[in-house]
């Protein structure tokens, strides 16, 4: 459904991603580990072309083209079939929780307001906010918002959602509520990509893992290889270090 | 010394005359320079190169010069320059010297202010967070309806302690206008204060009126700011 060869983004003279290839197929639950720095959250933005990559080129469905020659209107058709759910959730500020998951159907895709609000109101009781339609987002909690970040990017129905650090901003006690609802997704069958330090979600839900290092692919595998028996060192060592600093019980 | 109360209060009356026309060179400049304001803030921040620099230019000369100085230049320049535009390039039988001088008011203080509120703009453009884009853009927004429904909003709230600000210090300076011969609250108090040399008596009544009009313009401010900021304050529910 959705793949990418030999990507390459520089920041300066900085090298973040050095030929990076990942595909995604219809339901799969692709989960990006991997050290600060290794280019995970770099990758999905440049997906979505919140981050113009220097070279490599993408497959979604039957659009082909070149990250770097890319017209306005592919990256418009690209975005419309993603979502994104962001490490800071960027709801949008002057919006209720309603509102914010709205703008995306009635501006971006033209559908009637009516109908807009049903699907709305239904994404927002899915992530468990119905009592929250009429809330800021300065009014809520982290989780909450994230909650509404997710919200806003089931409702447009994209073909895959792109998850960065989703829980990275959350205090730890309301990582849960997040994560519950990211499993639920995924039990349903809707398609990510999540860049994520969540172990126990990479172990229970993904049936993909990428190990990503130095702005390459490591290792990528199943859970089940990628935590078990690793075929490289730097992953072995990568999640030891992981699971001694926080015993996650995988 | 002793004040002449009852040219105080008649001169008062005739002041009150000009107050629809120091509003409205305040309200037209506004309307005028404050939408271009915004275009001028937001190519300056999208657009690096030659309209972006342009536009820093010009903010940098309309703020290095005093407005006094702009207001004589241009009306001195520009009746002229219109006279010869209609009279020997288009070759019209017309005096463009009989036009009311507030359209140089006008002039003046829209160049001025658009230069002012492309800075207010700019500073709240700079305060919305670019994640906002970021999050209009995945959702399949285009940047432009981003920010027209996302960004502009926002920016506008935190711009207005910053244009109240403008506001009352465009409807201060309209008092220049008089040196153009507009007809507004300065020019009437002193025309009033030549009869009789009743300077002092004049000014005070302007100085009420200025007062009056400035507060009522940092209330309303004030009130909107209340209205608009409403999905700022926390309510934790």
């Amino acid at each position: 459904m959705l793949e990418i060869r030999n990507i390459h983004k520089s920041f300066g003279g900085n090298q973040v991603l050095k030929g990076v290839d990942i595909k995604v197929e219809k339901g799969d639950v692709v989960v990006i580990l991997g050290p600060s720095g290794s280019g995970k959250t770099t990758l999905l933005r440049c997906i979505n072309f919140l981050e113009k990559a220097d070279s490599g080129s993408l497959d979604f469905d039957d659009i082909h083209t070149e990250f770097k020659s890319a017209s306005r209107k592919t990256i418009n058709k690209i975005r419309k079939k993603t979502a994104f759910v962001f490490q800071n959730y960027n709801l949008f500020q002057n919006k209720t929780a309603l509102q914010n998951v709205m703008e995306g159907l009635v501006t971006a895709r033209k559908v009637p307001r009516e109908e807009a609000e049903k699907i709305a109101k239904e994404a927002l009781d899915k992530v468990g906010l119905a009592e929250r339609y009429d809330y800021y987002p300065s009014q809520l909690s982290g989780g909450q918002q994230q909650r509404v970040g997710i919200a806003r990017a089931i409702a447009v129905k994209p073909e895959v959602i792109l998850f960065d650090e989703p829980t990275s901003a959350l205090d730890p006690e309301l990582i849960g509520e997040v994560l519950n609802v990211m499993k639920a997704l995924a039990k349903e069958g809707v398609t990510m990509v999540v860049v994520t330090h969540e172990m126990s979600f990479a172990h229970d839900v993904a049936n993909r893992v990428v190990f990503m290092e130095g702005g390459v692919v490591v290792e990528e595998g199943t859970p089940r290889q990628i935590f078990q028996s690793p075929r490289e060192e730097r992953t072995a060592q990568f999640l030891h270090r992981i699971n001694r600093d926080y015993d996650y019980s995988i | 010394m002793e004040l002449n109360i009852k040219f105080m209060g008649e001169t008062l009356l005739k002041v009150l005359a000009g107050i629809p026309t120091t509003l409205e060179i305040t309200v037209i400049t506004l309307v005028v320079a404050g939408p271009l304001a915004f275009l001028f803030a937001i190519a300056r921040a999208e657009n690096k190169k030659v309209a972006g620099r342009l536009i820093t230019a010009y903010v940098s000369f309309i703020r290095g010069t005093p407005v006094i100085l702009q207001i004589l230049f241009l009306y001195s320049l520009l009746p002229s320059l219109l006279n010869f535009l209609v009279k020997d390039v288009l070759g019209l039988d017309y005096n463009v010297f009989n036009w009311n001088p507030v359209i140089y008011a006008y002039t003046v203080f829209i160049i001025n202010n658009l230069a002012v509120l492309t800075e207010v703009f700019r500073s709240a453009l700079a305060t919305v967070h670019q994640g906002q884009l970021e999050a209009g853009l995945s959702v399949g927004m285009t940047k432009g309806q981003t920010y027209w429904k996302i960004i502009i909003p926002q920016a506008l709230v935190s711009a207005l302690p910053n244009l109240c600000n403008t506001t009352v210090n465009l409807l201060k300076s309209t008092s220049l206008a008089y040196m153009m011969g507009v007809k507004e609250i300065t020019s009437i108090a002193r025309t009033a204060a030549a009869y009789g040399y009743n300077y002092i008596e004049a000014y005070l009544d302007i100085f009420f009126v200025y007062l009056v009009l400035c507060t009522i313009v940092q209330l309303l401010f004030r009130l909107i700011e209340k209205k608009m900021s409403a999905y700022k304050q926390l309510l934790a529910g």
